[in-house]
């Protein structure tokens, strides 16, 4: 049994060709209706949504990428194209019933498509080699940090030249943490795992690097636009994975002297005393557990004090209760505690309201604190 | 349903396992190499652990980049005939016994090509023994090495010896059995001049197996 | 030639069950790797709707929230991919070569039937056992398909019954590869020299050669791991000598490797339906066995691509090897191409699924090109740039190569054809769908949206990408159910097939449909890659 010579003027390519705009169509309305226009659609294929990265060395990631794209995008339209024509333009017509020209091969051709892209593949390996001395190229650097990561957050070890640490930052996100940097001047990085593999990452510096346990990798770079930039843990380190996010500040030098000096006063000081006088008001319950509250609804009573009576249930990992309000301004931040333990929080007086509670160290972890 | 018989009956008589397809050894000769093959890139991968550990090692006790580890300096050291708390040191004799075995094994096979069922089957008895031999001999030897407190645990140096040498031991303990199999099929008369593709395939295991430990031996206790 | 007529056909004298169950007939053994295979290719589609539902929108509003806890999450993801890579892409091609092999090069069975029938029921076995670890406390294995260390030591039982799982799996492949490599060699009909082989038994021969060289380092990888977690070993403890890295450099031996296995069968299955379905030879024969070869050589150089930001590889090395094996990869990519030009095509299902296979690949070629930019991949790594480019290679690739082999050889396995209609139904839903599904994780690895995260913030701006996703996902889902429903339909009521119903080229279409037991009553002469072509057309003159 042989297949029938099907008809190249029949329904297929029509119907090939009104599915294929279907789709389409659909998929542009879609994309309007989602708030997309042709410059986002474009910018989407690049780095951060074109906006690219904040270093000295992410301009020359950004190049490379451009290179690799526009090679990649002919690369894809030649040959997308010559499959698409073949399809179209080959189908088999209800007159072909000899055997199309049996061609077996043509040896020149093989030559010229091996020797041309081993020629690109060739050129792109050094362009990328290029541009990977001048991402890992060592900087002398004055700020010297090393990031700890840990099950499941960040901290941060400002070191001096002796490699002692002079403060330790305990927030690895929000206003009053992060990682605060100067702007404009090389930073030495040094990584550190308590635990497991992790990996230090910052989408707008277009860098990461691995956190390995046992090896310290180090790397420089120079942030050179002040902003507040996102980062994350991006290798698999357990169940608070996506939990270990993290802040960059990258601020002026006056403004980092002025932050760091203040940081280590804060430390050094005595601490003020506790709050004296027994838990007052109502107690609310609140557990953390593998990086996560047990709840995400609190209800607390209008104009009285209360307490969160707060067991972390997280061995090893710190956690608190931070309290803002609708404008996100701060209304009450407990002391962070280490699991596995128990401490009471006793919290002022709140007016009315809808507050968000969270864990200062992990930001992920919020719910919302109705107060009436 | 109409069947040729003519195909049928031209059909070869024996099993596969005497195929010997397109001329030149016989499958399971060939799929015993293939086999070997695979087992000879298992332990390349343990190996290149061992020397990558190796070349690294700093002695979580002392700090200090020393292979072995002091602690466990003398352990490994096969030319004295006593360990230090005075037990006998018997890694030599287990060698210098499978090197024998592979050659006893070796004149088993030629015995059966020759078609002397009585050479093969003598020859591959004396190897079995000697195989048991090793395998009781590594025992020893491992309880002498517990004694000492070298365990799985001490340090990577005690990982990689009791890794590498306890898969070898498995293989051995297989090869031991799979040359059973053999001695048992050659006593009840499976084999002969003709038709022996499962004792060479076996015995090139079994030289495999002698040659693992030639390097393993070499590698842990010589360098 | 004498022939008897046996009127009626001998009755069986034992149960079908007993008959599938203890079989040692290459051809039933392949289709119990192709019905196994799909069990896991639902079960692994299903833990990746979970993974999709979970990430379809932020719920940090809700603190409990979310489908599933982050801790299953980790299990989903894991299992998701180690259901879909080893007990799904790599058996389903075997399958293919244990069912086409023989028949492609005219031999009566494999070298060693009974292995062969233990290397299949490794399969479930082993399945059954990675599976078990959602029943266990701690629950499955979670520290994803490839399993790092320090984290997989300190994950529950789950992690050690997926080790004897796959351990299990790999013996299962490498007792395969042992089979396919001498039934290759030494089990050729006569006047098939190894340059008239078919393109799937090249792949299939050095796949093999892969498995058997590759995969056991995988098991020392495993055991290693095992003896860290259960014997107080210290391999990969840097607190005691050992060394996180080193397992990463063991397991990418294999893993890197592995990539091929999924997919040089793949190529071989589309290299012998675009030939068919364009009524032409394949364009640059030789050029593909060269390029084939050069693959898997050059895949076993460039496993530490997957490690650049660790700071422990050499790294212009590995990108160069990476860059490199883009290459045959080219050649192979311009003369599939090259056979289809100025053919006569019939636009069937397989060819379908075949052209969708190459565009699709195109793509995945050219993303893993970004990442073998070293300094690009610092940003890319470990993000959805790279989820994008494994589905775009492994599903828009050897997925779409799979379901093209299904419809190109359902015929001969079953002796009836699947039905064309609910074929292109199942085309269009499963080419639109995994596009939807996979496209925007190109943006979102852009957009800076790491891996195997279970939630993140509403604020990171990559909810409406995820939400296509998602509904991509379940459109792949439903363009599974006219799969399904063509397979049970045409099993009972499929148009009668033939011997040959596509015209084909290849020894395993001079046999009925499906073949007898001995495969052959007789083979035509062969005098080229196309035996079967040549009697057709009466050329009995090797060209």
């Amino acid at each position: 049994m042989s297949m029938p010579p099907r008809s190249r003027t029949g329904s297929g390519p029509l119907l090939a060709g009104l599915i294929i705009a279907a789709v389409v169509l659909v998929g542009i309305v879609a994309l309007a209706a989602a708030g997309a226009t042709p410059a986002s659609v474009w910018n989407s294929f690049f780095p951060m949504h074109g906006t690219g990265g904040v270093t000295d060395r992410s301009t020359s990631v950004q190049n490379l990428y451009d290179i690799v794209f526009y090679i990649a995008v002919v690369i894809f339209l030649l040959v997308e194209g010559l499959i698409v024509w073949s399809v179209f333009r080959y189908r088999r017509k209800p007159t072909d019933t000899d055997l199309p020209p049996q061609t077996h091969g043509n040896n020149l051709i093989e030559v010229i498509w091996t020797i041309v892209p081993t020629a690109i593949v060739i050129f792109l390996f050094v362009a990328s080699w290029q541009t990977l001395n001048t991402v890992d190229a060592a900087a002398p650097a004055q700020v010297n940090v090393r990031a700890v990561a840990a099950q499941f957050q960040w901290s941060f070890d400002y070191l001096d030249e002796q490699g002692g640490t002079v403060f330790t930052q305990q927030l690895p996100s929000g206003e009053a943490g992060g990682l605060v940097l100067p702007v404009g001047e090389p930073v030495h990085i040094e990584l550190r795992s308590a635990d497991v593999i992790h990996a230090f990452y910052v989408p707008k510096f277009l860098f990461k690097r691995d956190v390995v346990p046992g090896k310290d990798n180090t790397f420089d770079f120079t942030v050179e636009e002040p902003g507040t930039y996102g980062g994350q843990c991006a290798e698999l380190c357990g169940s608070g994975h996506a939990a270990m996010v993290f802040d960059v500040h990258a601020v002026s030098r006056a403004e980092y002297d002025t932050w760091l000096t203040d940081q280590v006063a804060q430390a050094n000081a005595t601490p003020a005393p506790a709050p004296s006088g027994e838990a007052a008001g109502p107690t609310i319950e609140l557990e953390a557990l593998n990086v996560a509250f047990n709840t995400g609804t609190l209800e607390a009573p209008k104009d009285a004090p209360f307490t969160i009576h707060f067991k972390n249930d997280d061995n090893g990992v710190p956690h608190n209760v931070e309290i803002k309000d609708g404008g996100g301004a701060e209304a009450f931040k407990g002391d962070i505690v280490t699991g596995v333990t128990e401490t009471s929080y006793a919290v002022p007086p709140l007016p009315a309201g809808s507050y968000t509670f969270l864990c200062t160290v992990h930001p992920n972890m919020t719910g919302t604190l109705t107060v009436q | 349903m109409a069947v040729d018989t003519a195909a049928l009956t031209a059909a070869e008589p024996h099993g596969q396992a005497e195929a010997h397809g397109s001329g030149g050894i016989g499958n399971p000769v060939l799929g015993m190499l293939l086999f070997i093959t695979s087992e000879v890139m298992f332990f390349a991968g343990l190996f290149a652990a061992y020397f990558s550990i190796r070349a690294n090692f700093v002695n979580p006790a002392t700090g200090a980049h020393e292979w072995p580890p002091q602690e466990f300096e003398h352990l490994l050291n096969p030319f004295t005939l006593f360990t230090e708390s005075g037990a006998l040191n018997l890694i030599v004799p287990a060698t210098i016994i499978l090197v024998i075995s592979s050659f006893t094994c070796q004149f088993a096979v030629n015995g059966i090509k020759h078609d002397n069922r009585t050479t093969f089957i003598r020859n591959m008895s004396v190897t079995i023994i000697l195989g048991i031999t090793f395998l009781v001999l590594q025992l020893y030897d491992y309880s002498v090495l517990f004694g000492e407190g070298l365990s799985m645990s001490s340090t990577t140096f005690g990982t990689t010896y009791f890794t590498l040498t306890g898969f070898h031991f498995a293989h051995v303990f297989g090869g031991v059995l799979m040359l059973g199999v053999v001695l048992y099929r050659g006593m009840a008369g499976q084999f002969s001049g003709r038709h022996h593709d499962m004792v060479e395939a076996s015995s090139l295991y079994w030289h495999f197996v002698d040659v693992v430990w030639i390097l393993l031996f070499s590698i842990l206790y010589l360098l | 030639m004498a022939t008897t007529t046996l009127n009626p056909a001998a009755p069986a004298y034992r149960s079908t069950l007993y008959e599938w169950l203890t079989t040692t007939d290459h051809k039933k053994i392949g289709i119990m790797y192709l019905i196994n295979s799909m069990i896991f290719f639902v079960a692994g589609g299903a833990l990746a709707l979970v993974v999709r539902i979970q990430l379809v929108t932020p719920k940090n509003a809700d603190v409990v929230g979310g489908l599933v806890t982050p801790d299953f999450y980790n299990q989903a993801f894991t299992m998701h991919a180690s259901f879909m890579l080893f007990l799904f892409v790599i058996p389903i091609l075997a399958g293919f070569g244990n069912y086409a092999v023989p028949l492609q090069i005219g031999a009566p069975d494999m070298a060693f039937p009974r292995i062969n029938a233990l290397s299949f029921w490794l399969l479930p076995l082993g399945g059954l056992l990675m599976a078990s670890g959602f029943f266990v406390s701690g629950g499955s294995a979670a520290a994803g398909w490839t399993e790092y260390p320090p984290l997989s030591s300190q994950l529950g039982t789950g992690t050690d019954l997926w080790i004897m799982g796959l351990t299990l799996i790999g013996t299962s492949s490498i007792l395969g590869a042992i089979n396919f490599l001498v039934t290759i060699f030494k089990m050729r009909a006569p006047g098939l020299t190894l340059f008239r082989m078919p393109i799937l038994t090249w792949t299939v021969l050095v796949t093999s050669v892969l498995v058997l060289m590759a995969t056991p380092v995988l098991t020392s990888a495993l055991i290693m791991l095992f003896i860290d977690r259960n014997y107080g070993g210290h391999f990969f403890d840097p607190n005691n000598g050992g060394n996180a890295v080193l397992y990463q450099n063991v397991f990418w031996f294999y893993s890197h490797p592995a990539v091929y296995i999924m997919v040089l069968p793949a190529m071989g299955i589309i290299s012998e339906v675009l030939p068919v379905f364009s009524r032409k030879p394949l364009f640059g024969y030789k050029a593909f066995v060269f390029a084939t070869v050069g693959i898997g050589a050059l895949g076993f150089s460039v496993w530490a691509h997957h490690m650049f930001t660790t700071g422990a590889v050499f790294l212009p090395f590995f990108s160069l090897m990476t860059f490199l094996i883009a290459v045959p990869t080219g050649v192979k990519m311009f003369n599939w191409i090259a056979t289809m030009w100025r053919g006569q095509l019939s636009v069937s299902t397989p060819l379908l699924f075949a052209v969708g296979f190459l565009s699709m690949f195109l793509i995945g070629g050219l993303n893993g090109a970004f990442a073998a930019a070293v300094p690009v991949d610092f940003a890319l790594h470990d993000t959805y740039w790279v989820v994008a480019h494994i589905h775009y290679v492994l599903f828009g690739g050897s997925v779409f190569a799979v379901f093209a082999g299904i419809y190109y050889w359902f015929p001969k396995m079953t002796g009836r054809m699947l039905g064309e209609g609910l074929g292109k139904l199942q085309f269009i839903l499963m080419f639109i769908g995994f596009n939807l599904t996979f496209f925007p994780m190109h943006q979102l690895g852009l957009a800076g949206m790491p891996r195997r995260i279970a939630d993140y913030a509403s604020t990171a701006g990559w909810t409406e990408l995820n939400v296509l996703a998602t509904i991509g996902g379940f459109v792949i889902a439903l363009s599974t159910l006219p799969f399904f429903w063509n397979v049970l339909v045409s099993l009972r009521n499929g148009r009668i097939a033939g011997d040959d119903p596509w015209e084909a080229n290849t020894l395993e279409w001079a046999t009925s449909s499906p073949p007898p037991p001995y495969n052959f009553d007789h083979l035509p002469e062969i005098r080229s890659e196309r035996p079967v072509f040549d009697a057709r057309h009466g050329r009995t003159a090797a060209h």
